[in-house]
């Protein structure tokens, strides 16, 4: 017994509305993941080239979206892989030892630079908005993206782990030493290097 | 033997206490500590206060024109 041109066609009705709403989701997450994308790369226009190859190849292959499950996520993990395979891997990870201090060293280099002892928020507000962002586009990209998926998409490590495929534990050594990279880049930005 | 120094271990685990991901043990300890050292706790509230500035400087938001184009990549209902 074959299907009823009847049956094909509530089918054909169900698929219709099942992927309008996924694209639906999809766009409402657009600002978001738009502002990890942004800091994934070095241009706005890259951010948005990434963007548009993202949600074209999502709305091509929706059908593999769990639904119920983490759909920012989802499209993120697209994103990254798209990222990748644009040929930012090219670019070798510097050897990044040799940058890495202890975690008060920020804070430290910024009190000792400044004549008084001020309290923490006086020490923060020598930090402007430019030198943060240009220090995050500086740390190297492995370590970058960890921060930006945590620190910036509030990603948990086990979905950050999942989103870039690589262990949580590695997503944890990534985070800790890219956040003292961020540091140091910082303290160099702000008050010179050593 | 090195003699255990206790601002040091404080500030091995910044990181994992602001990301509540210490032990209940660990973050008790790091607690005791901080709420005695002036040291450690200015530079806690120091790094939790750079999270949330890096957070806020690092948000740029995507032209509405971009969104549009995201749009228009769906497919179209026949």
């Amino acid at each position: 017994m074959g299907e009823t041109p009847d049956t094909q066609g509530r089918q054909l009705a169900v698929e219709a509305r099942d992927r309008v709403r996924f694209e639906e989701e999809a766009l409402q997450l657009a600002d978001q993941v738009y502002r990890v994308a942004r800091r994934l790369v070095h241009s706005k226009e890259e951010a948005e080239d990434l963007m548009q190859e993202t949600y074209a190849r999502a709305f091509r292959s929706w059908r593999s979206y769990t639904p119920g499950t983490n759909l920012r996520a989802w499209l993120l993990r697209i994103l990254t892989n798209l990222n990748i395979d644009r040929g930012r891997r090219q670019q070798r990870a510097p050897d990044t030892t040799h940058l890495e201090e202890s975690d008060y060293f920020l804070y430290n280099r910024l009190e000792d630079d400044s004549s008084d002892s001020p309290d923490e928020e006086r020490v923060l507000e020598r930090l402007s908005q430019d030198s943060i962002v240009d220090a995050l586009a500086a740390v190297p990209h492995d370590f970058r993206d960890v921060i930006v998926l945590v620190d910036i998409g509030d990603f948990s490590y086990q979905e950050a782990a999942q989103i870039l495929d690589i262990p949580v534990g590695t997503v944890m050594s990534r985070l800790h030493r890219g956040r003292r990279i961020l540091k140091r880049h910082l303290a160099e930005a702000t008050v010179g290097g050593d | 033997m090195a003699t255990f120094d206790p601002c040091a271990w404080c500030e091995e685990i910044l990181q994992p206490y602001l990301d509540r991901a210490l032990t209940e043990r660990e973050r008790a300890e790091a607690q005791a500590h901080l709420d005695s050292c002036r040291y450690c706790a200015k530079r806690y509230r120091f790094e939790e206060g750079l999270r949330q500035f890096v957070r806020m400087a690092a948000i740029e938001d995507m032209d509405p024109e971009l969104k549009h184009r995201l749009a228009s990549l769906r497919t179209p209902l026949l």
